[in-house]
């Protein structure tokens, strides 16, 4: 059994081409049991590729990769004996019941845990004689994992586990995903929102366009890139909705310029300024005092609008990084 | 051995829990075994033919002879004869006539009884002499030679002695079932000049035991050509769609995350159509007997073959669908190649009533040698002629197999 130190997979300049696209360059890094590990980036990053080669269902280009000590390329079929795959969109037999599903996915291994145990424990046992194709997309996300982690595997890798969930399916999953970390499996959770990693991983690799721009805990990788604070301008509900960098409108009737003079008044004071998903204006700040000398003064310009001090977090890092934000559905802003 | 065993029962209770799949795959061709055997239910075919005697006397009236050939053909139970009269001319009659239905006509040549009769002498006198030569080695040449004398002023006129009686048969460009009748007036021709022989049991008949004995019907006949189209069916419409189905949902990708090997894969798929076919066959064999009466049974060659087919045609349904990720796509494509299969290959009519370019494209059909080769070994009960469709299912099970592995997208990658 590993330590919780131990690294569980170990990946070393792995590249992927596609004829002369490459999908991922040279990539490397370590994940330790005991921990979730996110990959992060946008559609298209080459986060999917990056795990489909340490779930042996591609082989690299170059470069090397072993799970438990085993390399993927030479070793694929015992590296499978110890990981579970959740893929992206997951599916299985419509017409086979939870149970039976699950029970398929047992026997496909040597060595497991009990059906109904791993149903307990994902708090699917209700639904065992349902069939998965009536499921819903949570439940139906949760036989997957039942399904991945009835083998007892030491790593779980988990592609994008709540696109397409509601939220409240989604806040269900991650509570899933967190008491498996808890009970010692290595989590690898690939995926575009920056909540969901701020929420539920250790460590994170921000990968774009098949690099890795960035590799730490969750924690050092806002520290370092994120900033401290950040000050986030929004009016109400309907956001900041001075986007094209016009002037907002004049709705005191005083004839000023208010986006402009928020926005100015916040790049003077901030390190950063972006808009994020919701055409909220955002300013990170490396210190609480000058963000609040800041707030201050766009109190006094806005007093209509909603200001917001907060701590920086995975957005803010994955900006100052990349130089653009990841909408809902992944794509670069 | 655990993997493909459990993966062969999830594809069956797949399948068992889809109704759709359960009815294309049984209810489909039982229905197609009632329909034909309804259709060919009422028993043998009816041909009304138009008959004109020429062969009459000074008074008008037909000759004993051509009178009893009408006779005859008259108490044959696939013709119904009429009668048109001697000296009217065809075509006019073609044209004013008000009778329905195909105008076939059969024409008895004026002279007709006379040349029966020269024709039958001549052969009686020919096996006189012959058994006079055969059998007594003791009657010197003198005596021969007088008895051929006298037979010689018992023989025909020197005009037409040995012509014989040219019956016509007309009918319309466009009457498909002409051959037929055809064949037909040529064996009650036969009889009849066996007959004009004196010959009352012929000395050598074709018996057709095989089937009379087991008093064999329209259903025996349909049944093996529709087991071999479940077959095909089952493996190039419905195995093409689920396999292209499981890769673009992602059940595939799910499986091949676990040790499972491809090949293990591919052998579940083969194995549950294989059994599948097996209890399909043995459905269609069960219902045909309890509903039709059919007493074709199925031998191990038979089965053999069967389990053949369901090899080579699931392994070619894997084969289209790993190739098309797209489910209605490959639906599509397995219709694309099923159908036209099934109607050429001589499935639901014999591929001789088809132009020759045709016939020569089913022979390139390996459901043509399936159901062929089920046929000779369900019908006929014979071995001969299935080496073919055994060599032809076998090569094309190993070959598509082997495509299966070879366009599979999964890799297993330590080999």
């Amino acid at each position: 059994m590993a330590s919780a130190a131990d690294p569980v997979v170990e990946v070393t300049d792995l590249t992927k081409e596609y004829g002369s696209v490459t999908a991922v360059d040279g990539v490397s890094f370590e994940i330790r049991a005991d921990e979730v590990f996110a990959l992060v980036g946008p559609n298209g990053a080459g986060k999917t590729t990056t795990v489909e080669m340490l779930e042996c269902l591609r082989s690299p280009t170059s470069g090397s990769a072993t799970v438990m000590g085993h390399a993927v390329l030479e070793e694929a079929r015992t590296v499978k004996e110890h990981i579970g795959v959740v893929p992206q969109a997951f599916d299985t037999f419509d017409r086979l019941t939870v149970r039976e599903n699950v029970a398929l996915a047992r026997r496909m291994y040597d060595d497991g845990l009990a059906v109904d145990d791993v149903l307990d424990q994902l708090d699917i046992a209700e639904w065992a004689d349902t069939r998965f194709g009536s499921l819903s997309g949570g439940l139906q996300q949760r036989t997957g994992i039942a399904m991945a982690l009835v083998s007892d595997p030491a790593v779980l890798f988990l592609d994008e586990p709540t696109t397409g969930l509601d939220p409240a399916a989604r806040r269900s999953t991650w509570r899933q995903i967190e008491r498996l970390a808890n009970l010692g499996t290595a989590v690898v959770l690939t995926t575009h929102y920056m909540e969901e990693v701020e929420e539920l991983a250790d460590r994170a690799a921000l990968l774009v366009e098949g690099s890795i721009e960035a590799v730490d805990s969750v924690d050092a990788l806002v520290d370092r890139y994120g900033g401290d604070v950040k000050l986030v301008v929004s009016r109400g509900g309907d956001g900041y909705d001075d986007e094209d960098g016009d002037a907002a409108e004049d709705e005191d009737g005083t004839g000023t310029d208010d986006g402009d003079a928020v926005e100015a008044t916040l790049r003077a004071a901030a390190t950063e300024v972006y808009r994020d998903d919701t055409g909220n204006l955002v300013g990170l700040f490396d210190d609480r005092e000058t963000a609040q000398e800041a707030f201050g003064r766009v109190h006094r310009l806005e007093g209509n609008r909603s200001i917001q001090l907060t701590t920086a977090g995975m957005e803010d890092v994955f900006l100052r990084l990349v130089g653009a934000a990841v909408d809902r559905q992944g794509e670069l802003q | 051995m655990r993997r493909i065993r459990t993966l062969v029962v999830v594809l069956f209770k797949n399948w068992l829990r889809s109704r759709e799949a359960v009815f294309f795959s049984l209810a489909f061709p039982i229905i197609l075994l009632v329909i034909f055997s309804l259709v060919f239910a009422g028993g043998s075919a009816h041909f009304t033919i138009f008959v004109q005697n020429e062969d009459v006397g000074a008074d008008g009236r037909p000759t004993n002879l051509s009178a009893t050939f009408v006779e005859s053909l008259a108490e044959n139970d696939v013709f119904t004869v009429k009668r048109i009269d001697p000296g009217q001319n065809l075509s006019q009659w073609a044209r004013e006539s008000r009778s329905s239905g195909t105008k076939r006509v059969v024409v008895i040549p004026d002279g007709f009884a006379e040349q029966v009769r020269n024709g039958s002498a001549e052969a009686r006198k020919a096996v006189i002499i012959d058994t006079i030569d055969r059998v007594d080695a003791d009657i010197n040449d003198s005596t021969r030679a007088s008895i051929r004398q006298g037979l010689g002023r018992h023989g025909p006129n020197a005009t037409n002695s040995t012509v014989p009686a040219e019956i016509t048969f007309l009918t319309p460009s466009d009457d498909e079932t002409g051959p037929a009748v055809r064949g037909i007036l040529e064996s009650h021709v036969a009889t009849f000049n066996e007959r004009a022989l004196g010959v009352d049991q012929p000395p050598a008949a074709i018996t057709t035991g095989t089937m009379n004995s087991r008093n064999l019907g329209a259903v025996d006949y349909y049944l093996p050509a529709f087991i071999a189209t479940i077959v095909l069916i089952n493996g190039v419409i419905s195995v093409t769609s689920e396999v292209a189905s499981f890769e673009s949902d992602g059940t595939l990708k799910r499986l091949v995350a676990t040790p499972l090997r491809k090949r293990d894969w591919i052998l579940a798929n083969v194995i549950q159509q294989s059994v599948l076919a097996l209890v399909l066959a043995g459905v269609m064999v069960l219902v045909a007997h309890l509903a039709f009466g059919v007493t074709v049974i199925p031998g191990p060659l038979s089965i053999a073959l069967v389990l053949l087919g369901a090899i080579a045609f699931s392994a070619l349904g894997i084969t289209l669908g790993s190739f098309i990720d797209d489910a209605d796509a490959a639906t599509s494509l397995g219709n694309a190649i099923a159908f036209p299969m099934m109607f050429l290959s001589g499935v639901f009519w014999e591929i001789s009533l088809m132009p020759e370019y045709l016939q020569t494209v089913a022979e390139l059909m390996p459901l043509y040698h399936f159901h062929r080769g089920l046929r000779r070994l369900m019908i006929l009960g014979t071995t001969d002629g299935v080496a073919l469709p055994f060599a032809i299912l076998g090569v094309g099970a190993a070959t598509f197999l082997a495509l299966a592995v070879r366009v599979s997208e999964w890799q297993d990658l330590d080999g």
